[in-house]
C-alpha cells in the first residue's frame, strides 16, 4: 500500500511543479522545461503496459487541463508510456531488473539512465513539439526547440529525481 | 472471431495506444481551432481557483512597470475630463446627446495567467459570463491589442491571444489605408506578421498598424504596432509585411474586454448579403 501512496504523492508534487513552476518560466530560442515524463518513468517495472497508457493519459490530462494545451502533453506522455518498456527490455542489465528496485541513478547507474530516460525524453519532447507546430516546413525550428528543451527537462529531471527518491527512501 | 479476438489480445497495447491518441489528438485539433466544450481548460472554475492563487503571488513581479503604465494612461485619461477643459461659450446645457450613440463597453480584468514561448499562446483572464463578457468579444491593453475572447465561464475566460498561429485579426496601416489579416509566425513574441497586402502598394516602414474594425470585434483604430520590415513573398503577389509589436506581451496584466454594443445589428445586416451562387 505505500508504494500506491507513495507514487500519488510523485504525481501531485511532479504535477503541480509542472503547472506552477515550470510552466511559468519563459525562456526565449523555445526553450520549455518539462520534466513531468519522470512521474511514469518511476512507475515500477512490474506494472502492465496498458495501466501504464491509462496512467499518463490521466497524468497527461491533469498537466494539459493546466497549461491550456487541450491535449498535447497527453498525447506525448503516451508515447513515453509507449516505447517505456521496450526500452527498459533494450538496455535491461545483464541479470535482469529486482523487483523492489526503483528507476533512479543510485540503483541503477548514470549510464542506463541517461540511454533509457534520456532517448525517451527525446521522444517524448520531439512529438510533442512536431505536433505543436505540425509543419514541415518549421522542422528547424522544431529540431532547435526540441534539442535545448531536452537538456533542459533532462538536467531538471535529473535534480527532481535526486531530490524525490532520497526522500521516499528515508521514510 | 477467434482469430480476430487473438488479433486483439496480441495487438492489445498498441490498439490501447492508438486509441487514447485518436482521443487526444481530435481533442486537440478540434480546441486548437475552435472550442466546443469547456472542460479541461484553464477556464474551468477548479483549475481558474488554482490560477488565481498563482496569480496573488506572481502578479507583484512587473508591480513597478504596470503601475506605471496605469499613470500614464490616468494622466490621458485625466486630460480628457470636462475639468481639464476651459470652457469657452456659456449657457450651452446638454440633455441628451442624440448625435453620439454608445457603440463600446469596457470591461476591465486581470490577466491571470499567460505565456509567450509556445506556438499558441493562450492567456487567461478572471473575468467571465458574471460580467458579461463572452465568446468572440476583442481584449486590449492601453498600448496594443491583446486577442479575442475564445471562451468563457462564470468568472473566468481564455483569450487566444495575438500569439496564436490563426489570430487573423481583420487589421491596416494607418493612412494608407492597405489592410490585411494578422498572424504569428511563433518565433519571436515582440513580432506579428501581415498578411495580403498587394506588392504593387506602397508599404512605408514604421508607419502605425491599426485595427480596421471590419468584424465588429474592435473598434477603428486601436494601435497594434509599427511596420518594421517588408519583403515579397516568393510565388505570390504579397508583401511579407513584419510588424513590431506596441505591447509587450511578456509583461502584459491589466486588460480591457470590449463589449459591442451593436454587434447584433451589423451581423444582422451581413447576414442579408446573398450567397454567391458560384461557390
Amino acid at each position: 500500500m505505500t508504494i500506491v501512496i507513495r507514487h500519488i504523492i510523485r504525481f501531485l508534487i511532479i504535477g503541480l511543479l509542472q503547472v506552477l513552476i515550470f510552466n511559468q518560466i519563459e525562456v526565449p530560442w523555445g526553450v520549455q522545461f518539462m520534466p513531468y515524463p519522470l512521474f511514469i518513468f518511476l512507475l515500477p517495472i512490474e506494472l502492465g503496459v496498458v495501466y501504464l497508457l491509462l496512467i499518463a493519459f490521466g497524468f497527461g490530462m491533469f498537466i494539459d487541463a493546466l497549461s491550456d494545451t487541450f491535449g498535447l502533453h497527453t498525447s506525448a506522455l503516451l508515447a513515453f508510456a509507449y516505447f517505456k518498456p521496450m526500452f527498459f527490455k533494450l538496455f535491461s542489465p545483464r541479470d535482469g531488473y529486482e523487483s523492489s528496485v526503483e528507476n533512479s541513478y543510485s540503483d541503477l547507474g548514470l549510464g542506463w539512465l541517461i540511454r533509457t530516460y534520456g532517448l525517451l525524453l527525446l521522444i517524448h519532447h520531439f512529438w510533442f513539439f512536431m505536433m505543436e507546430s505540425f509543419k514541415v516546413n518549421d522542422i528547424l525550428f522544431t529540431l532547435q526547440k526540441t534539442a535545448l528543451s531536452f537538456v533542459a527537462s533532462f538536467i531538471l529531471s535529473m535534480v527532481l529525481q535526486f531530490l524525490l527518491i532520497s526522500k521516499s527512501s528515508k521514510e | 472471431m477467434r482469430n480476430f479476438l487473438a488479433f486483439i489480445r496480441r495487438f492489445r497495447i498498441l490498439l490501447v495506444f492508438a486509441f487514447l491518441q485518436a482521443i487526444v489528438l481530435s481533442t486537440y485539433f478540434t480546441f486548437k481551432e475552435f472550442p466546443r466544450s469547456q472542460y479541461l481548460t484553464s477556464a474551468s472554475e477548479i483549475n481558474g481557483q488554482i490560477l488565481t492563487a498563482r496569480n496573488e503571488v506572481t502578479k507583484h513581479f512587473n508591480l513597478a512597470k504596470n503601475n506605471r503604465n496605469l499613470q500614464k494612461e490616468n494622466i490621458r485619461l485625466r486630460n480628457k475630463l470636462p475639468q481639464s477643459f476651459v470652457r469657452l461659450e456659456n449657457g450651452l446645457v446638454k440633455i441628451e446627446d442624440t448625435l453620439f450613440q454608445q457603440q463600446y463597453e469596457y470591461v476591465p480584468a486581470t490577466l491571470i495567467k499567460s505565456t509567450h514561448t509556445k506556438r499558441n499562446n493562450y492567456f487567461t483572464l478572471d473575468v467571465g459570463k458574471a460580467q458579461g463578457v463572452d465568446r468572440g468579444m476583442g481584449v486590449f491593453s492601453d498600448k496594443g491589442i491583446i486577442g479575442v475572447i475564445h471562451y468563457s465561464s462564470e468568472h473566468f475566460s481564455v483569450v487566444k491571444s495575438v500569439l496564436t498561429e490563426n489570430i487573423n485579426i481583420d487589421v491596416m496601416i494607418e493612412g494608407s489605408g492597405q489592410f490585411g489579416l494578422l498572424k504569428w509566425n511563433g518565433h519571436d513574441p515582440r513580432k506579428g506578421t501581415m498578411w495580403g497586402v498587394s506588392n504593387d502598394s506602397d508599404v512605408k516602414l514604421w508607419s502605425k498598424v491599426v485595427t480596421r474594425g471590419g468584424g465588429g470585434i474592435f473598434p477603428r483604430g486601436l494601435t497594434i504596432g509599427k511596420v518594421s520590415a517588408k519583403k515579397p513573398v516568393e510565388g505570390e503577389p504579397l508583401w511579407d509585411i513584419e510588424v513590431l509589436y506596441s505591447e509587450d506581451y511578456r509583461s502584459v496584466q491589466r486588460v480591457y474586454v470590449i463589449k459591442n454594443l451593436l454587434k447584433k445589428e451589423q451581423e444582422e445586416l451581413e447576414a442579408r448579403i446573398p450567397a454567391d451562387p458560384i461557390e
